[in-house]
């Protein structure tokens, strides 16, 4: 073809890019954020519940910050950048042509954005990014990330969930990025021709409508279900539910012991007993 | 005689952008034109020619368009009407008058490079058809003989994507179509010019009248041959990956041509085509 000799990188690979960054956003993006979900959510069956389902997760131990990168991060970030470049290659026109298609275009790209800003800070939140002593203890907790502490699992969520500011920017990360693998999956569906007739788009549409409420649904039974094990009563109980199950972890053997991974190392004596009244006297954010 | 409505006006206002050449400031220019029943836009446009005065008085150029069928098969006087896209032959007044009594609104297309008022050049339409080689090749002084037979079914899917008429109107509409406006330089020759244009055109993207043309010709049972040359044009740069499925194209053009049909059947092809391709150097 004329001129392909001076065209960029970026042009010159353009189709397995943009199939690439189709493909990134069901596996392992799409299918990360369903996990994720559905983990989240057995929180409704209780602090303990949930607590097993992250020991499971951190069962891999020091492989877990490779999987993260591999599986979780560099896909998000290439998904997420190219996301950016094919935004910026458009022109959205819903004033003049207000079509269901071409504002779910619209709702795509603006959904998009929304994911990228809320993974961004809540991977701030509540895993503050990279774990090194010097940025988690020196910066992150400072700024208020960091907050989650996988051996007490529901409590230090539920804990970082109490503002009512935070709660509303997690609704709308958690409904954009719903909205945005639920449209995504039925445009997939075209950009690989999985569905080609206009029958055929419009039954995929109904399936990923269904899929889409089910998992909002999810989402959000995860986010009350967590937020509720952060205060009060269920916050002392979780806290000693999840003391319960480190120690007996330890003492079984299974678990090497970790203050890092609980609330509050610095606070804490190696080795400690389950302390209800130290955990629970650190003041709701 | 057939009572008009009785609200019919006295005078049909109609707001024009104007632009005097290629790359020069466009204005927009208001004219009053005497109520006929039945009237287009294209009538409307006679109208003005036969006396170009601006509502306000002023004696000015006629407003230039496009147009040739005057029946919505040439595609020729394709602009934006009341915000719209489509053909100005087949846009009835009384139609537009509903929508917005108080003006008809005429603007020339978007996405291309505008020559003089209403007129556009719409050449990297061709150049598309070009790239994707819409045609079936015909190449031989001998009588072949009569071509494969089709089934009828065959025949029925193909039959729409024979309409097209490359009016544009799909194009105009895509948000991922832009425009893109080039200026000959001036050390350049006509033959360096067309070929850059041609170059600029073939790396952004085709549209979906292409994307359209190259199924219909892969469904010929003839033109299947080159089969996998259009998959391979549709793959490259500017090919059906740039699509964005905001599915404006199919809602907008004029001859309800299942463009998002053959934009996923394109897909399809797209990954069958590559993952054979992968496997088989
Ligand atoms: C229901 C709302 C959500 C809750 C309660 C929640 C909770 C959490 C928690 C506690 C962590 C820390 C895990 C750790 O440090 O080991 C985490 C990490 C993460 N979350 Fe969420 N999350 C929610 C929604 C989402 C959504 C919608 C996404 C979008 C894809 C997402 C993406 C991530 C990512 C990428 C990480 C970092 C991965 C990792 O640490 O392994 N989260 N989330
Ligand atoms: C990090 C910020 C993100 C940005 C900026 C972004 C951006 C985009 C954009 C612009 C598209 C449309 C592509 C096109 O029309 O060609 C898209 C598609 C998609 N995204 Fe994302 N996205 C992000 C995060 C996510 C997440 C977290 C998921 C999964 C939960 C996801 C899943 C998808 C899927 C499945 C598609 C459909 C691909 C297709 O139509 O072929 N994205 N994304
Ligand atoms: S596909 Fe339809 S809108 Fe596009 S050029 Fe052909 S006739 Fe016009
Ligand atoms: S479906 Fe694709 S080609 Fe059609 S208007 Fe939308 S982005 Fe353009
Ligand atoms: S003049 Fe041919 S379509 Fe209008």
């Amino acid at each position: 073809m004329a001129g392909e000799t001076n065209d960029s990188w970026l042009v010159r690979h353009e189709f397995l890019l943009r199939r690439l960054h189709s493909l990134s956003g069901l596996i392992p993006v799409g299918a990360f954020m369903i996990v994720h979900l559905l983990t989240n959510s057995s929180v409704q069956n209780g602090p303990g519940a949930f607590q097993k389902n992250v020991y499971l997760i951190h069962s891999l131990d020091a492989l877990l910050p490779l999987v993260e990168w591999v599986f979780i991060f560099i896909p998000i970030f290439f998904h997420g950048i190219f996301g950016i470049v094919i935004i910026a290659g458009g022109l959205p026109n819903t004033s003049s042509y207000p079509n269901a298609s071409n504002i779910r275009y619209v709702l795509q790209r603006v959904t998009g954005v929304l994911a990228f800003l809320f993974i961004v800070w809540h991977v701030f939140h509540m895993h503050g990014w990279i774990h090194a002593d010097w940025w988690i203890d020196g910066v992150a907790k400072n700024l208020g990330g960091a907050q989650f502490k996988p051996y007490n699992a529901a409590s230090t969520a539920g804990l970082a969930l109490q503002s009512f500011v935070v709660i509303v920017a997690y609704v709308v990360g958690v409904l954009a990025c719903v909205f945005h693998l639920a449209n995504g999956i039925w445009t997939m569906g075209i950009t690989w021709g999985a569905w080609t007739s206009p029958a055929a788009q419009r039954r995929a549409n109904a399936v990923c409508t269904v899929f889409g409420v089910g998992l909002a649904v999810i989402g959000l039974a995860a986010l009350q279900g967590m937020w509720a094990q952060g205060r009060g009563e269920a916050l002392e109980e979780a806290i000693r539910i999840e003391d319960q199950q480190y120690n007996a972890a330890v003492q079984a053997g299974i678990l090497k012991p970790n203050e890092e991974k609980r609330a509050q190392p610095s606070e804490a004596e190696p080795g400690r007993e389950a302390s209800v009244d130290q955990a629970s006297a650190r003041s709701p954010r | 005689m057939i009572s008009r409505s009785k609200t019919s006006p006295e005078h049909v206002e109609v707001r024009v952008l104007r632009q005097a050449a290629p790359q020069q400031r466009s204005y927009w220019e208001r004219f009053r034109v005497a109520y006929e029943p039945d009237m287009n836009v294209i009538s409307v446009l006679q109208r003005i020619a036969a006396r170009p005065r601006t509502a306000d008085g002023q004696d000015v150029t006629p407003v230039a368009w496009d147009c040739n069928c005057l029946e919505e098969v040439c595609g020729a006087c394709t602009m934006v009407v009341n915000g719209r896209v489509r053909q100005s032959c087949s846009a009835l007044v009384d139609r537009l008058l509903e929508e917005n009594p108080a003006e008809i609104e005429l603007r020339p297309m978007t996405k291309f490079p505008v020559l003089r008022d209403l007129m556009v050049d719409r050449s990297r339409l061709f150049r598309a058809l070009e790239k994707v080689k819409a045609w079936v090749p015909v190449d031989s002084y001998h009588d072949m003989g009569a071509g494969p037979r089709q089934s009828p079914e065959a025949q029925q899917e193909s039959y729409p994507y024979s309409q097209c008429m490359s009016c544009g109107c799909c194009l105009d509409a895509c948000p991922q179509y832009r425009k893109i406006e080039l200026i000959q330089r001036d050390d350049e020759t006509d033959e360096q010019f067309a070929a850059r244009q041609a170059a600029t055109y073939d790396r952004n993207f085709v549209g979906p009248h292409a994307i359209a043309q190259a199924i219909l010709f892969n469904q010929n049972p003839t033109g299947q041959m080159n089969a996998d040359e259009r998959v391979e044009a549709l793959t490259a740069p500017g090919g059906v990956q740039v699509c964005g499925n905001a599915q404006n194209c199919v809602s907008v053009c004029p001859k309800e041509i299942p463009l998002t049909t053959a934009i996923a059947q394109a897909g399809r092809a797209a990954t069958v085509h590559s993952i054979k391709r992968w496997f088989d150097r």
